[in-house]
């Protein structure tokens, strides 16, 4: 082997030239609508897990942010975490420069939240879907196991081959009380049904999305309620791929993203939650504590994909909206696998 | 079991597809002495070239995604090369811009929430006789063309290697710039277009994931088969049949993982996960590929 004599490099422009263009290629992240009084002007950040362009879990906290934008004239930031070690880091940002309230959206958030929040009393922090009370921590909690459930009530009385499936994209908490929720929703209607679940790993990966699919489909699955945001897309294709298939949307309104396939989506009026929430705190009305937002309160639901509806036989589309009906009027409470900590709940 | 055996080896070739379009790519740059960990990068760029240029059809697509490659490449060896900087840093700072630059570019260009476009995927084009094999024959040769053009590289690239002089010539930069240099070797050329022929496979390589498998973009779709793709490369040895080979492998182990989580087996699901990287890991561990490493790999 040669031995090589130390060369001299330009080393220290170029790596000074990197962070430089990573910054210019990144702005776009963190949106600063600067206010010119920091002082007078309600300011609302959002931190989300993942882009805000995967039509689904990012894109409706978004749209609750523009939301908050538009109908209480704030001053609004958005950050896309890149790492769990950004989450605090992320939350101090915002925490230091003066924001009244800050959003982490997803339970993955909570932690962090948590550990930064003492240092900034005036900030409320929220945790969508979180898990913990804080005096300045809130976890906004959401029912969306009730139209889970009405999703399994239409699947189980749907399926042919009584095999339906689900697939998420890591079995975080939420996901995996809503996916026992769909079972039991499921199994309500149809003793024989069987449910399988796959997770993808990321939420990202829109071709093992479709692999999953793709291998639950091989093994006779005709339902499947993807819970995978932009992984999820993978799953329309592999539904699109095959015959007879069809898949529930979740988090936002998805029936128009893959009409042909979608038969109804699992959906959480995030803007609705994130402008009610918003409200509060601008009037000083804010008490801390679990926000539970489910069917009751018009929040979650389930949305019909217009398209499918003469294709549903009537006897089924009565008993989907009985089924609703009975979770709106609390007769009915679909199972929920409990994940708020209520030691940390305040007296 | 047996009876989705012939659905498992297609996903194996399918999921094995653009790793080894990516492997074999960085295969070429590594026999170079480079070490382009910007191969992430790379590929997210191609599978956003191939969204845009999908809208002249798939041909368009797969020129768009290649072309993407190349130019995330040339960032690459601007740097790397060009400026002499450390590769490592450098390929992590092009991945990053690349993650940045396609998330910008796609928000800006469809809206801030997306719009989950579709894309046409192309057909998969079963060759006759040959995908009538029982067993194997769909698997192997009822694909897109990209899987073809793979099984097309690892002879082609065997031959450059190691019948051809420019072949030689490439892998003596690798072990040896200096003393190539002495014999009239062009270096920094050869390692040039070494890194560009990288970034073309891997834009295809990011093509194939939009235009033959998901028929969408996300962003961050790659989803880390660029640095699988270079523990391929050390697991085949910087050779182009044992990099294919390998990332058959790996193609088979995902596949088993995809599979063995549908049967609805009451076991933690991340065992599956990992499945295709515990075996790179016991493999790597297993083959000792130190000694077949190019010598001057990752040297400026």
């Amino acid at each position: 082997m040669a031995a090589f004599l130390p060369r001299p490099r330009r080393f220290s422009t170029v790596v000074h030239a990197i962070p430089l263009l990573l910054t210019i290629a990144c702005s776009e992240a963190s949106r600063d609508s600067r206010p010119s009084d920091p002082a007078s002007t309600f300011r609302v950040a959002l931190l989300t897990p993942g882009p805000i362009s995967d039509q689904a879990w990012n894109s409706g906290a978004y749209q609750g942010l523009m939301r908050i934008r538009d109908s209480l004239a704030a001053a609004v930031s958005h950050i896309q975490t890149r790492t769990p070690a950004d989450f605090e880091e992320n939350f101090r940002h915002y925490g230091s420069e003066g924001y009244q309230l800050v959003f982490g959206h997803g339970f993955e958030f909570q932690d962090a939240a948590e550990r930064v929040a003492p240092d900034f009393p005036r900030t409320v922090f929220i945790t969508t879907s979180g898990s913990r009370v804080a005096p300045n921590v809130s976890p906004m909690v959401f029912g969306f196991e009730d139209p889970s459930y009405v999703a399994g009530v239409l699947a189980g009385s749907l399926t042919r081959s009584n095999v339906i499936g689900a697939i998420g994209g890591t079995e975080i908490p939420p996901v995996r009380s809503s996916f026992a929720a769909f079972e039991a929703g499921a199994r309500a209607v149809n003793a024989r049904v069987r449910v399988l679940t796959s997770y993808v790993g990321n939420w990202e990966d829109a071709s093992a999305g479709k692999e999953q699919a793709i291998a639950q489909i091989r093994r006779g699955t005709d339902f499947i309620f993807q819970n995978a945001d932009a992984a999820g897309l993978g799953i329309f294709q592999a539904a699109r791929e095959s015959e007879g298939v069809a898949v529930f949307g979740a988090n936002v309104d998805q029936n128009s993203v893959a009409p042909d396939v979608i038969i109804g989506s699992v959906v959480i009026d995030l803007p609705h939650a994130f402008l009610a929430v918003a409200r509060d705190v601008k009037e000083g009305r804010f008490r801390p504590g679990v926000l539970r937002l489910g069917s009751v309160t018009g929040v979650t639901r389930f949305v019909l994909n217009p398209a499918w509806r003469d294709r549903v036989p009537a006897g089924v589309l009565a008993r989907v909206d009985s089924t609703e009906r009975r979770i709106i009027s609390g007769a009915l409470q679909p199972p929920r696998i409990e994940f708020v900590d209520s030691v940390g709940r305040l007296p | 079991m047996i009876a989705n055996l012939d659905a498992l080896l297609e996903a194996s070739v399918r999921t094995a597809t653009p790793l080894a379009l990516a492997a074999l790519g960085e295969t070429v740059v590594e026999r170079a002495g480079v070490i382009n960990i910007g191969l992430e990068g790379i590929i997210l760029a191609g599978a956003f070239g191939a969204l845009v240029g999908a809208s002249a059809g798939a041909v368009g697509g797969i020129a768009a995604g290649v072309l993407a490659g190349v130019a995330t490449a040339a960032v690459f060896a601007a740097f790397a090369l060009g400026a002499r900087a450390d590769q490592i840093i450098v390929g992590t700072a092009v991945t990053l811009l690349a993650t940045g630059i396609t998330g910008t570019v796609y928000r800006t260009a469809y809206g801030a929430t997306g719009a989950a476009l579709t894309i046409p995927t192309v057909a998969p084009l079963p060759i006759p006789v040959l995908s009538d094999i029982p067993l194997v024959g769909r698997a192997l040769f009822a694909q897109p063309a990209f899987t073809y053009a793979a099984y097309l590289l690892v002879p082609a690239l065997w031959w450059f290697l190691y019948r051809t002089h420019m072949g030689l010539a490439l892998r003596a930069v690798g072990e040896a710039p200096e003393a190539a240099r002495t014999v009239g070797i062009r270096e920094r050329r050869l390692r040039l277009g070494a890194v560009l022929f990288g970034g073309m496979l891997g834009g295809a390589s990011g093509a194939s994931l939009v235009l033959a498998q998901s028929g969408t973009f996300a962003e961050g779709m790659s989803a880390g088969r660029g640095f699988i793709a270079i523990a391929i490369v050390v697991l085949g040895r910087w050779h182009p049949v044992g990099v294919g080979l390998a990332a058959v492998l790996f193609g088979v182990a995902s596949a088993l993982q995809f599979f063995f989580q549908a049967m609805g087996w009451q076991l933690p699901y991340q065992l599956f996960l990992l499945l295709p990287y515990a075996l790179t890991l016991v493999l790597l561990g297993v083959r000792r590929g130190r000694g077949a490493a190019p010598a001057a790999l990752g040297q400026a």
